[in-house]
């Protein structure tokens, strides 16, 4: 039969344990190897970026889902330490974007850098200095609050004692604490993005993304966390923040992109787009009875885009103006020079909601809601 | 610390330590398996002869079994791929400070060391039986060497099916239609040289066969001498799968 051991099968079987353990060599090798890979782990610390104080930097960046255009060659530049709102609706690219700069998805076209470093070929040197708020929930389903924040800061290579008082603070920060021991199946959606939130606090980082991190917050707590954000924003770490809220953005954020189509619409401070972009202010005005001619100083006086007259008695009359500073001096002007006695005389400023309406309806069409 | 080990680290205790629920249902089938259909069946068998040597069926059967539970295990710990992606953790850790290898690779170990804890976990149930066959060193290599090379194999199949999947429902379907033709369909319940020749040339495809005909080698303690032949041929289909699932990685959509 042959089976009996002899000098040569067992030759033969050396040589085959030796081969399964060439697999353990291989595993152990590319383990070590692929460890010397990540050496600058360590510096968590917020160096100010060395390249003229941009975070962000993005060339014509564009991103192809087959025929569908996500991302339309894209240019922009983020600030060290600031804010920077990335707005626009659902669908318009804001997180494909994010997903480029985290190095998750490579860019069709373009290019980006993130504190200094090329996305696609640079990614390992860039990752460990950013933290990022996925839009969509996520969490580990099999451990508790605690443990979740615990076991993400170990991914972090936090060390125990800092998880331990790191843990504690976002606990009371984000009122986690009456739930530490509780699973995320059993929380609200509320407290699952609280969760998600509080987590990527538990480490350091010079560049936080967040994707519409405040969705089912109830308004208080959006308020604490964003009061959150800016404080830690105040000690060195800029945030690339995207929302379609724009009370939320214009809350927090230092300047702002509008996105849509995949395509940049404005990019600037968030008054200088009202004032480039919303067109017109407006300026209420009632004055007391006997007009002695008012509606014909009004139609002459320079920079008015137009004027509602009252349909009913208590209305006020209002005044559409590019320029609503100059107009209204003009007013004060007439009115004096009447003797007319007023009622009301106010500036309404646009809200950067009208703005964004306006922007991503060019047409006009009415927004109902 | 190294951050595949970190990686690692949470696999098993936010992956595999919650699927513990399903370790002990896993352990219950293999008990019957070997103490029952063993027995009953060996009433019927009559002795084998396996390379000289004169065993009852529930002896050949126990290393099929064995080496079974590598492939169940597999299955479950592929299922960690999915669940992170549904939690959006697969995504959270690539933008983490970590790379797609690390990721991949601490699946992988983790899968294997689920694997050769349910293997030795089954192989405790059946040490009755297996008491005075007395393991060699050399057996004792073979045996490691079977559950090694299968977990890495059932491991990679699949992390590189669970790439794909987008459900718990399609992934546990792909499973069960994969499974249980390559469990019958192997030496694991009967010796291959007796069964007709199209059952025979297909189950020398299957790596089943030949992690089960080493671990029933080191077990048993004879050596065929074409042995040497299946370990290369389990190292070989185990590194394809691997490289498989490795491709299949870079593809996979967050």
């Amino acid at each position: 039969m042959g089976y009996a051991a002899n000098t040569k099968s067992e030759l033969l079987v050396l040589l085959s344990s030796f081969v399964s353990f060439g697999w353990f060599m291989v595993t152990g090798w590319s383990l070590l190897s692929i460890n010397l890979f990540n050496e600058d782990r360590s510096s968590f610390l917020l160096v100010k970026q060395k390249l003229a104080g941009y975070c962000v930097e993005t060339t014509e960046l564009t991103k192809n889902y087959g025929k569908v255009v996500a991302v339309d060659h894209v240019s922009f530049k983020v600030r060290s330490g600031e804010i920077f709102g990335f707005l626009g609706p659902n669908g318009a690219g804001k997180t494909t974007t994010i997903k480029m700069l985290t190095t998750l998805l490579r860019p069709t076209s373009g290019s980006a850098s993130v504190l200094g470093f090329d996305v696609v070929s640079e990614g390992s040197r860039i990752r460990p200095r950013i933290g990022v708020v996925q839009q969509e929930l996520s969490y580990e389903m099999s451990l508790s609050v605690e443990g979740n924040l615990d076991l993400y800061g170990f991914l972090w290579n936090v060390p125990k004692k800092e998880r331990r008082e790191r843990i504690e603070l976002l606990l009371d920060k984000f009122g986690l604490r009456d739930v530490r021991k509780t699973g995320p199946q059993e929380l609200s959606m509320g407290q699952r993005r609280r969760l998600q939130v509080a987590r990527e606090f538990m480490h350091d980082c010079e560049l936080m993304f967040l994707d519409e991190p405040t969705t089912g917050l109830d308004p208080q707590v959006r308020r604490i966390t964003l009061d959150f954000v800016r404080e830690k924003v105040e000690s060195g770490m800029t945030v690339f923040f995207t929302t379609h809220i724009m009370e939320e953005a214009e809350y927090i954020c230092d300047r702002i992109a509008i996105i849509n189509h995949g395509q940049i619409l404005a990019l600037d401070t968030i008054d200088n787009i009202k004032r480039r972009f919303g067109g017109v202010s407006v300026i209420h005005l009632r004055v007391a009875d006997g007009k002695k001619g008012l509606n014909r100083k009004l139609e002459k006086l320079s920079g008015v885009e137009r004027i509602v007259y009252p349909q009913q008695e208590d209305e006020p009359l209002k005044v559409y103006a590019k320029d609503a500073d100059a107009v209204l001096s003009q007013i004060i002007d007439i009115i004096t020079s009447s003797g007319l006695h007023v009622e009301e005389l106010r500036i309404k400023e646009p809200s950067l909601d009208d703005v964004f309406i306006q922007m991503i309806n060019p047409k006009g069409g009415s927004h109902s809601e | 610390m190294n951050s595949f080990l970190r990686l690692l680290y949470r696999d098993l205790k936010a992956g595999i330590w919650s699927t513990k629920s399903m370790i002990v249902m896993q352990l219950v089938t293999p008990l019957f398996y070997i103490f029952v259909a063993g027995f009953a069946y060996g009433a019927v068998i009559p002795t084998m002869n396996i390379g000289g040597r004169n065993v009852g069926y529930v002896l050949f059967l126990a290393p099929g079994i064995i080496v079974m539970q590598i492939m169940f295990a597999a299955s479950i710990a592929g299922a960690m791929l999915w669940i992170d992606k549904r939690f959006a953790m697969f995504a959270q850790i690539l933008m983490g400070p970590f790379s797609r290898w690390q990721y991949i690779l601490s699946k992988v170990v983790s899968i294997m060391l689920q694997g050769l804890l349910n293997a030795f976990l089954v192989f405790l149930i059946a040490s009755p039986l297996l008491v005075g066959l007395g393991i060699s060193p050399l057996g004792l290599a073979y045996i490691v060497g079977s559950l090694v090379l299968g977990s890495l194999f059932f491991g990679s199949l699949t992390l590189a099916i669970s790439v794909f999947i987008r459900s718990n429902e399609s992934f546990n379907a792909i499973l069960n239609v994969m499974i249980t033709p390559l469990m019958f369909l192997s030496s694991v319940y009967y010796p291959l040289e007796n069964a007709p020749l199209a059952i025979q040339a297909v189950s020398l495809a299957n790596p089943l066969t030949y992690a089960a005909d080493m671990l029933r080698a080191g077990l048993l303690g004879v050596y065929a001498p074409h042995l040497f032949l299946e370990v290369i041929v389990l190292a070989v289909e185990s590194l394809v799968v691997f490289v498989a699932a490795i491709i299949a990685f870079r593809r996979v959509k967050t």
